[in-house]
């Protein structure tokens, strides 16, 4: 009771606050809340003719096929180490081109080149997947034309699935870290130019002002990117996946991650209830993993948490 | 100012209520006008909502109105085509269904997964309404065509009254052949390879056999040759013997002759028919483009590129041991179970099967515009970016249906020999109408589809050992459950057979 009436007491007074809030508000609840009820065909056993609520509980049954022949374990394991790996080198390459723009002293130049990195980011995957199928095809590829031309033995890269950890980590960086380093880029802007001017009077070399005073500034921005793709830890970039491996079985035990391989099982026999099971997993996971991580971070420094 | 902020929160709110109104209606859709619709005289004038499975033609809207004209006329009645893109169809048909969304009739087909989508009701029995409201349909319709549309003991289907045939075999490049001086029909294993060796020396710029990422079918190619058949096109690795009295399903691995398919398929693999990175390619017409000469497929897709290349005299080497039906339900129409006018649209769909004049106008559009006809009777379409055919594919029937011109005359003599040989319950066309419920494993049969792509298709190509690699795709189906699977499959065939009589 005396929860709501503060609750009253603050509406009364901020009336204007609350009115802006509203349709963000309930944006948020329409969009993301109502869905959830979804979640529940992960638990069904689902009937066009009874629909979502009417279909019958089916217990666990919609979850064994993730597990069925120790694939879940390595398809969430997959989707993590790819996750991590992702995280760690577009945001070190985009905190690294960003500081490398910023220092550049020409306009031109600067925009330029900001440009060429920001292009790859509105290039689709599929037609990435055109790229590296032609660069790698083993009879027609880039990368055997230069091997034979070189008088070496070409190599069949669809044979080493070992080989596409790294390939398609390249290809992530390549395409996501222009745009990550805009938000560098804005976060490096908005720190005083005098703190600059001042170190350079006081003689510190151009590493030394990185050091101490680009890199700091622009650690809280630094933590929330993590934070924030540390939320989506257990979802494979689909599109990524999909389209540079597609169908290749060959490569599938290096590069299955949860979303391509819930898509491969259900495309012949879709069912909405073990779709639904899958990403009530991967939600369950992620909410644990974020949890967790936000935790840490609240503990180490207060003011960088996320919530 | 307070006044207009209320303003706003009030529209809000009942903007969400509109929504959580269309929630609920959901449910309830079609059953509001059910006292009206259950005497249709054709007094009042009704517009049809029909989906169809393609990307919608340039020129629709011009067949559309000539169609609308004809229909109108004829029976007082409308129709809307509606359509699901190729690029979106895996994810938008199913949701047709339970999004609740008012519509009379659907394209549907056995690779849409008809019988799932009926035994979880997302259809409206047919049992007493198809002899009444199409009895010309109805009366054309086969005994296994009907049986193949019956789950669960209800008619959910009006199945095609087009035939097509299991046939598989080998299309390829004529013209080639005719240089390599292999003039009888390429239809076995050795002439493929000696073909094969001839074109690796001859064209070595062409991939000898047509192989993508949409994975081989040797393997089916080989079991048919010894008279074997699959359980069903979902699930490609479990086959039986129809010409046994009590036929055994098996898995393709216990198959004794396996292990030689697997060599043959490893020494292809070593000479270069295909290439080492076909899994990743996604070109799926390289054959109908000249850059692969041979490609196994059906007959149709054989009609279809010798129309496109006559000057490549592609010819067809059948490589099945003996002819059937596909079922029936390959191409069917479905009526949704949140149709208010389910009368009309089997009413429509009679007339639509047994009258030439909206056949045509629906499957070719308007003549002199879309499609002419040549005196044979065979369509030419004049601007494929218009319009080519209708995709109700289903509406097909064998007098209706018209060919191609420049089908050579062999598509048709072939076809009329099929029929002459298909005895009705005999051999495969006994077991053509089973149809394999997975209720029971689901689980098992999404991980063994799986294990099939992972270990199965590069197996096939050759681009593992064939001792090991085929050991390993066996280890690979027994975790992932196929036993159980097998079990299932027995069960139910046995059933069925038992069905028969």
């Amino acid at each position: 009771m005396q929860h709501f009436r503060n609750f009253a007491e603050e509406f009364k007074k901020n009336k204007a606050l609350f009115a802006m809030a509203a349709p963000a508000f309930i944006l948020v609840f329409v969009m993301q809340y109502i869905p959830m009820t979804g979640l529940i065909l992960a638990f069904k056993s689902y009937r066009f003719d009874l629909g979502v609520f009417g279909s019958k509980f089916n217990g666990l049954d919609n979850f064994r096929y993730l597990f069925a022949s120790g694939t879940g374990w390595l398809i969430t394991r997959n989707t993590i180490l790819y996750n991590l790996l992702n995280l760690i080198t577009s945001q070190l390459l985009a905190v690294i081109i960003a500081i490398f723009i910023t220092e550049i002293n020409r306009m031109w130049f600067k925009k330029l080149t900001q440009s060429i990195i920001l292009l790859p980011y509105f290039i689709s995957w599929v037609v990435v997947g055109v790229f590296v199928y032609n660069l790698f095809n083993y009879e027609t590829g880039m990368l055997n034309g230069i091997l034979k031309a070189l008088g070496r033995d070409p190599i069949n890269m669809y044979g080493i699935p070992a080989a596409w950890p790294f390939i398609i980590c390249a290809f992530n960086a390549w395409k996501w870290t222009g745009y990550n380093s805009v938000i560098y880029i804005a976060a490096i802007t908005g720190v005083d130019g005098e703190i600059n001017e001042a170190a350079a009077i006081d003689g510190a070399t151009i590493f030394q002002r990185i050091r101490y005073i680009t890199l700091p500034s622009i650690r809280p921005t630094l933590v929330t990117m993590i934070l924030l793709q540390v939320g989506r830890i257990l979802r494979g970039d689909f599109e990524m996946f999909y389209q540079i491996i597609g169908n290749n079985g060959q490569l599938f035990n290096a590069t299955d991650v949860i979303d391509t391989y819930v898509f491969r099982s259900l495309l012949t026999n879709p069912d909405i209830g073990m779709t639904a099971a899958a990403t009530f997993y991967q939600s369950v996971l992620c909410f644990v993993i974020i949890m967790v991580v936000n935790a840490i971070v609240k503990r180490i420094d207060e003011e960088y948490a996320l919530f | 100012m307070k006044k207009r902020i209320l303003a706003a929160l009030l529209t809000m709110t009942m903007a969400l209520g509109m929504l959580a109104g269309c929630g609920g209606g959901s449910s309830s859709g079609g059953s509001a006008s059910g006292g009206e619709t259950s005497a249709d005289d054709g007094s009042k004038e009704v517009n049809l909502v029909m989906y169809v499975v393609s990307d919608r033609p340039a020129g629709q809207d011009t067949v559309d109105e000539n169609l609308n004209k004809l229909l109108k006329e004829k029976m007082n009645t409308t129709i809307t085509i509606n359509w699901i893109g190729w690029a979106e169809y895996a994810n938008k048909y199913p949701l047709l269904f339970s999004s609740g969304e008012v519509f009379d009739m659907a394209y549907c087909a056995t690779w849409l997964n008809f019988a799932n989508l009926a035994r979880r009701g997302a259809f409206m029995p047919l049992d007493e309404m198809l002899p009444k409201y199409a009895p010309d349909n109805y009366a054309m319709q086969s005994e296994t065509a009907l049986k193949q549309a019956t789950i669960d003991g209800h008619i959910y289907a009006v199945p095609t009254l087009l035939p097509t045939y299991i046939t598989y075999g080998a299309i390829y490049r004529g013209d080639l052949a005719a240089e390599a001086g292999m003039t009888d029909d390429i239809d076995t294993w050795e002439e493929i390879e000696q073909f094969g060796d001839w074109l690796k020396e001859n064209h070595p710029e062409m991939e000898v056999i047509d192989e993508s990422a949409s994975g081989p079918e040797m393997s089916l190619v080989w079991e048919r040759m010894a008279g074997n058949y699959e359980i069903d096109s979902g699930n490609r690795y479990i086959f039986y013997d129809p010409s046994e009295e009590e036929p055994k399903v098996f898995a393709l691995y216990d198959d004794p002759t396996i292990a030689d398919f697997y060599q043959m398929c490893y020494r292809f693999g070593e000479k270069g028919f295909w290439s080492k990175s076909a899994l990743s390619d996604t070109d799926t017409s390289k054959t109908q483009n000249g850059k692969a000469a041979i490609r196994f497929h059906n007959i149709d897709t054989w009609s279809g590129y010798t129309v496109l290349h006559p000057e490549w005299d592609f010819k067809y080497g059948v490589m099945t041991s003996e002819i059937a039906h596909l079922p029936f339900t390959q191409d069917c129409m479905v009526i949704s179970n949140t149709s208010k006018n389910p009368e009309r649209a089997l009413q429509f769909w009679n007339l639509l099967t047994t009258d030439q004049e909206v056949y045509d106008a629906l499957y070719y559009g308007v003549l002199g515009t879309t499609y002419e006809l040549n005196e044979e009777g065979q369509f030419t379409i004049l601007d494929s970016d218009l319009y080519s055919t209708s995709a109700m594919w289903a509406a097909r029937t064998f007098e209706l249906n018209r060919n191609q011109a420049g089908v050579p005359e062999s598509y048709d003599t072939v076809r009329a020999e099929w029929e002459d040989e298909i005895q009705d319950g005999v051999g495969i066309e006994k077991y053509t109408g089973f149809v394999l419920d997975t209720t029971n494993i689901t689980t098992e049969i999404a991980a063994c589809q799986n294990a099939r792509q992972q270990y199965g298709w590069p197996l096939e190509l050759g681009y593992t050992d064939p001792v090991e690699g085929l050991a390993e795709y066996k280890q690979k189906l027994i975790e992932a459950g196929i036993e159980k699977v097998l079990e299932e499959c027995q069960k139910q065939l046995d059933e069925y057979r038992a069905s028969l009589g």
